[in-house]
């Protein structure tokens, strides 16, 4: 008996290859050789290539192609907001704890700011500004709700909200909690956050 | 941060070949070592961003016990996704639920999770993993609320900050490991050791290693992990706990308890262990193992809490395995 | 004729969801921060590794050379032989093509350190032989005698037979401001002496009157915007020295604008936060409950030179009271007003002694409470009304409060809530603030023929919707809808607006705006009038129509095109009775907790915050800043500290991560109410920002002492500190 599970992810990176790319967000389950296969699929590849110096980084923002100049350091964050002008995400903590930054990236919800730039080469980047997609969407929500007050968190919070209700269209409270909870807000605008998420949930069902 | 040169490959055997040589560093999910660079605690000349498969696997071998595999790549919410895992290996999943946010569970890996370095704020800012300085121990003089209270006698009293770390070294897991000379298969608790002067590191893995896969045989029995913590939201375990199990009708037959957050490496409570062998688990047997799991306890000037609360932790990881939550409000 | 609120508004105290509220909430606002003028440098400060060093020497060479480098300067009056006072003082700055190169120059800066010794928390500061942070009149190893007041005879008093006393002590620790966008702004020097800068301010005036001053130009050769800004809660009120050295930056790099915002430590260090306190309490009070002496020796720092006050005895009776209050400097970061900046210091020390005597006198703490408000609490108040008595409505507050917590049916005394892990506490406190706004500014109303309106002034928005509460003013007085009004605020160069501190935007801005929405409005009707064969008195405006003597007669935009080629473009200011120039608002909050006492760790299931401001402009705005209120409150209440190490001198959490903030887990049940009856509405506009964040930590505090029958002297209510407290009731510490 093997009871394997393999979450892919969407992407052309040769690591997503590897895992199976074309099962998008998926749980597929393949039988115990697989992994060996894959070992030797591995060991075949060729010599590392060094990356030192500025490089061409291309990766899709919000459905278009952009283009680049980075250095190996550079955060994604920084990418975005330095490089390519997307100055949704922000920055504010800088280390991965309050979720100001928060972008989609091959469809999972992670920090940019402890992301690096490079290794997001031809992966697909989704963030706030591409989200109002009308007045049942998430960024409605959150102004017919006040969950916002200075905006500093707030596409983060907006970022974290909508990814929660794509896979959970009918959260709890705790689960909207949950959802967010990599996310600070500093004014104190919870409430109205939690409000907003349970609000979009049942106007994006009545759509 | 500082620059640095960048490999990146899904192979493990490139990947140890790119950390030959160079002062290198893996990049697994990155939440750790990132920050660790940009507060220049960290400042590798070549950063190996190694990705491999995220694969949570059970196999049963012929006539044997059934195995659990773990592929460094597994993202913590991959393991949080298998039902299988969550219903065998509770106390890993727990543990795996309770780390970080939604946003470092997509990122964080098992392995990143494994070989993370110490969150203790002296290290973080840059006194090194003892936090000596001119002869003084700067967490034993300064702020220690969140240090150990086991092992203190030496310099080293950080605490071992992975939460995972705590399950799987209850579960028996063993973690296999390529380097230039080849693989070699340690159990989960070897991968950590107490520093005696700051050169030395509290990972075992060489610095040339890499981790592949986590191996753990199908628990017989019954495992739990119970986490204490000031935040609900986003926070690190003040203490933690996990135990697995085995029975002997209603009486345990064996027992394993490893306690996070009190010692430079995850704690293993023996005298806790022996105590609880022959008896059921109730109130008041786990009460008076948890006893036990204090015993040798030298808590610094500013974590005499963390005593009472380990007791507390390991009671309800104990009574949690038997499902009994008494602290839950009804 | 003064002008008058409407009795029946049409708008005015409504829900109204605020105009930038989408362009907020879809990214595409652009902060001060996510500015990108053409050629703009990046900026990045050095700051002292140290908490007290001399500067031997400083190298600006190596960094002059790195890749990219354009400018590089020594900040301030930074110089070999000037003395670093704190972790995170400023000694240089560089300006670079990229961020990343900006900051490896900075790490290219040489600088030689004499290290001082240093004194980083109270008790290190007061030690005998402590290292001296600074030398100044009144001085005394470290501590200067600071408020010190006796009415009565206290020590009498609380002497006198039948006086039942408690003596205890309290502390509350330094937090930081911890704003989301980091101090900073981006900035062009053009030409000679004209500087543009978009600044995250609370003050777009303040910060332009800064930077003129530094470069000695006038005022009117400078330009700061602050479309929308990040957070401040008191921390933002000038260019500050970062803003001013990217400005020299600029002009040293030929103009090129300068992006300079503070990395997340150097803000914990150095921009700001609220002092400690520190309390030795005696209170006492006669058997049937009525309070007689206070005796209140406090401390507490704010710093490398800021004090540390805080208002004691608060809200409540006294009749004999001495507090002496001594400010404790410490090399850390200067304190800056925080929101409510003292209350909710003095709050603390006031309503935990209140809990521990009532629970002394086995008197409920709530009618303990009601017993010792002020006879009569008169606070100074708008034109029409100039006093009010804030007693009564204090009565009818915690009236209100106890009702939604359910107090009669819940509350027990102290240690009697149960013998399980989990035990649940109730506990309460009052607070007060002022709120009023000065009337000294202005906003101006355009009324175009195209049937657009423009409200204009240099005020700003820090989150509490300015920019809304002016478009519902001229909404209502014009007849129109919120949405057909714009509002244009966040720029120097507008007509003068109120700094963002107080509590005193909405009430400031209020009464100019409407003022000129009615100067505009009448303008119109005498322009309007003839074509309509009616007299200006006979107009009125509603549902976007000029009606004659009520008839509905011409759309608003029929109406505005008779002006022609002519805008109406009139500036309204204050007038008196439209809003509170002083203040005095009162409330109250209600917390009920749950406290594992197995683990220490204190969940708060419920908070009811009851409060009073006046007459509300925007219910739903006003609604999210008293949650905000209360979850500040929480924080401070829970999780917020400074913590500083002793031997080395440092910050041991200038993150967000081990300096701990609520997320959405965190947040309880909020039960938010106003107090608003005809009366209040009477009052005028009075500001919220600040009031309902100060009784939280109390009333979490005493909640959590209720729960488990032992007072936690120390906030924040951590494990720690709930089990240390629990640990010396059993005699174990």
């Amino acid at each position: 008996m093997a009871d394997l599970e393999q979450k892919t992810k969407q992407g052309a990176s040769r690591r997503d290859f590897l895992r199976g790319s074309g099962f998008a967000a998926a749980t597929a389950v393949i039988t115990g050789p697989a992994i060996a296969s894959l070992d030797e699929a591995k060991a075949a590849e060729p010599e590392f290539k060094i990356v030192s110096d500025t490089t061409t980084l291309k990766l899709k923002v919000n459905g278009v192609d952009r283009t680049c100049e980075i250095e190996p350091r550079c955060t994604l964050l920084d990418t975005l907001r330095n490089r390519l002008d997307v100055t949704g995400p922000k920055r504010v903590c800088d280390r991965a704890s309050c979720g100001a930054c928060t972008v989609i990236l091959d469809g999972d919800l992670v920090y940019s700011c402890t992301t690096l730039a490079i290794s997001c080469g031809g992966k697909k980047v989704e963030t706030v500004e591409s989200f109002d997609s009308g007045v049942n969407s998430v960024p409605h929500a959150f102004v017919q709700n006040d969950g916002l007050m200075c905006g500093y968190c707030t596409p983060g919070f907006v970022t974290a909200c909508k990814v929660m209700l794509d896979h959970n269209p009918n959260p709890t409270i705790d689960e909207v909690r949950k959802g967010v909870d990599g996310n600070i807000c500093r004014c104190g605008t919870y409430v109205g956050v939690l409000q907003a998420a349970l609000a979009a949930a049942k106007t994006m069902k009545g759509a | 941060m500082k620059a640095f040169e960048y490999v990146s490959t899904a192979s493990a055997d490139i990947a140890v070949k790119a950390l030959g040589g160079v002062d290198g560093a893996i990049l697994a999910g990155g939440t750790d070592l990132l920050s660790r660079m940009k507060d220049y605690v960290t400042t590798p000349k070549r950063v190996v961003d190694f990705n491999p498969q995220s694969v949570v696997q059970k196999e049963t071998s012929p006539g044997g016990v059934p195995t659990w595999t773990i592929l460094a790549g597994t993202t913590l919410a991959d393991l949080l996704a298998s039902k299988a895992l969550r219903e065998e290996l509770p106390a890993l999943w727990q543990a795996a639920s309770e780390v970080g946010t939604p946003q470092i569970k997509n990122m964080a890996t098992i392995a990143g999770n494994l070989l993370q370095r110490p969150r203790c704020w002296y290290y973080r800012s840059g006194f090194g993993l003892l936090s000596v300085k001119d002869g003084k121990n700067l967490l034993r003089e300064g702020d220690n609320r969140y240090a150990s209270i086991f092992h203190t006698d030496g310099d080293a009293l950080f605490v071992a900050p992975s939460s995972l770390a705590v399950p799987l070294i209850a579960l028996g897991a063993s973690a296999t490991i390529l380097g230039p000379k080849g693989e070699r298969t340690v159990m989960v608790s070897s991968l950590y050791q107490i520093p005696k002067r700051d050169s030395d590191r509290e990972l075992t893995i060489g610095a040339d290693e890499v981790l592949t896969k986590i191996t753990l045989p199908a628990p017989q029995g019954k495992n739990a992990t119970y986490e204490a913590r000031q935040k609900q939201s986003h926070d690190w375990p003040l203490v933690l706990a996990s135990v697995s199990l085995r029975f002997d009708g209603a009486s345990v037959s064996q027992a394993s308890i490893v306690i996070g957050g009190v010692a430079p490496i995850p704690y293993r409570a023996v005298e806790a262990e022996k105590a609880m062998f022959g008896k059921p688990v109730t109130l008041e047997t786990a009460e008076a193992v948890a006893a036990n799991a204090i015993n040798g306890v030298k808590p610094l000037s500013g974590n005499v809490y963390k005593v009472a609360l380990t007791k507390t932790v390991v009671k309800r990881a104990l009574l949690a395995a038997v499902g009994n939550r008494y602290w839950e409000e009804v | 004729m003064p002008s008058v609120w409407p009795e029946n508004p049409r708008l005015i105290g409504t829900r109204i969801t605020r105009l930038d509220g989408l362009v907020k909430a879809t990214g595409k606002a652009k902060y001060p921060s996510d500015m990108h003028p053409e050629g703009m440098l990046f900026g990045a400060m050095l700051y002292s590794p140290h908490a007290h060093a001399k500067i031997k020497s400083i190298d600006l060479a190596p960094a002059e050379r790195m890749p990219g480098v354009k400018a590089v300067m020594i900040v301030g009056a930074i110089k070999p032989g000037s003395t670093l006072r704190f972790q995170g003082d400023d000694i240089a700055a560089v300006a670079a093509e990229t961020e990343e190169q900006a900051w490896d120059a900075v790490l290219a800066i040489k600088v030689e350190y004499e290290v001082l010794p240093h004194v980083v928390t109270e008790a290190q500061a007061v030690a005998p032989g402590a290292a001296s942070v600074f030398k100044g009149t009144g001085i005394v190893n470290n501590q200067k005698k600071a408020r010190s007041q006796t009415n009565g005879d206290p020590e009498k008093a609380l002497g006198a037979p039948g006086v039942v006393s408690i003596e205890a002590n309290y502390m509350a620790p330094v937090i930081t401001h911890v704003c989301l966008e980091p101090h900073g702004l981006t900035v062009r020097f053009v030409g000679e002496d004209k500087i543009e800068a978009w600044a995250s301010t609370q003050a777009v005036g303040v910060t332009a009157g800064d930077l003129a001053g530094a470069f000695g130009i006038p005022t009117t050769n400078v330009t700061v915007h602050t479309e929308v800004m990040g957070g401040g809660f008191g921390s933002k009120f000038g260019a500050d020295i970062w803003g001013i050295t990217a400005a020299h930056l600029s002009k040293k790099a030929g103009g090129r604008p300068v992006k300079m915002f503070l990395d997340r430590a150097h803000e914990h260090l150095g921009a700001g936060n609220r002092p400690s306190a520190i309390a030795h309490v005696k209170l006492g009070a006669s058997k049937d409950g009525k309070l007689v002496s206070l005796i209140a020796e406090t401390s507490g720092t704010g710093g490398a030179g800021s004090g540390s006050n805080f208002p004691l005895p608060y809200v409540y009776a006294v009749p004999n009271s001495s507090r002496t209050h001594t400010d404790i400097f410490v090399n850390g970061g200067n304190a800056r007003a925080m929101r409510a900046p003292g209350h909710p210091q003095g709050c603390i020390v006031m309503e935990a002694a209140m809990d521990d005597l009532a629970d002394k006198l086995g008197i409920d703490p709530l009618e303990f409470r009601l017993k010792n408000l002020k006879e009569r609490d008169m606070v100074e108040d708008g034109f029409s009304k100039p006093t009010v008595d804030r007693t009564p409505m204090y009565l009818d507050e915690v009236a209100m409060g106890a009702d939604l917590i359910g107090w009669k049916a819940k509350w027990k005394p102290r240690g009697k809530n149960g013998d399980g892990p989990i035990r649940r506490g109730l506990g309460m406190a009052l607070h007060q603030w002022g709120g009023g706004g000065p009337a000294t500014n202005q906003v101006a109303c355009t009324i175009n023929p195209d049937g657009s309106v423009e409200m204009k002034s240099a005020t700003q928005d820090i989150g509490t919707g300015a920019r809304t509460i002016f478009a519902i003013i001229a909404a209502e007085v014009l007849g129109l809808n919120v949405t057909d009004i714009t509002s244009n605020i966040g720029n120097s160069t507008f007509p003068p607006g109120q700094p963002s501190g107080g509590s005193t935007t909405t009430p400031a801005m209020s009464p100019p705006a409407f003022n000129a929405a009615i100067l505009a409005r009448d303008e119109l009707f005498v322009k309007v009038a003839p074509g309509l064969n009616a007299k200006p008195e006979d107009l009125t405006l509603a549902d976007g129509q000029v009606c004659v003597k009520g008839e509905p007669k011409l759309p608003w935009k029929d109406a505005c095109r008779k002006l022609g080629q002519q805008s109406i473009q009139v500036t309204g200011k204050s007038s008196p009775g439209l809003a509170s120039q002083h203040g005095g608002v009162g409330g109250c909050q209600f917390a009920e907790v749950s406290v594992d006492i197995e683990t220490g760790v204190v969940r708060v299931k419920k908070i009811v915050a009851i409060q009073d401001t006046g007459l509300i402009i925007d219910k739903m705005t006003w609604e999210t800043q008293v949650y905000g209120g209360v979850i500040g409150g929480l924080n401070y209440g829970l999780f917020e500290e400074r913590v500083m190490d002793p031997t080395v001198g440092i910050m041991l959490n200038p993150d967000m991560e081990l300096y701990k903030l609520a997320g959405a887990s965190d947040i309880p049940e909020i039960v938010v109410r106003a107090y608003e009856t005809p009366a209040m509405k009477a009052r005028g506009v009075i500001g919220v920002g600040e009031p309902p964040t100060v009784s939280t930590a109390a009333a979490i505090g005493n909640a959590v002492s209720n729960a488990i029958g032992v007072r936690v002297p120390h906030w924040p209510m951590s494990p720690k500190n709930v089990l240390d407290a629990l640990a010396s009731k059993e005699g174990k510490a």
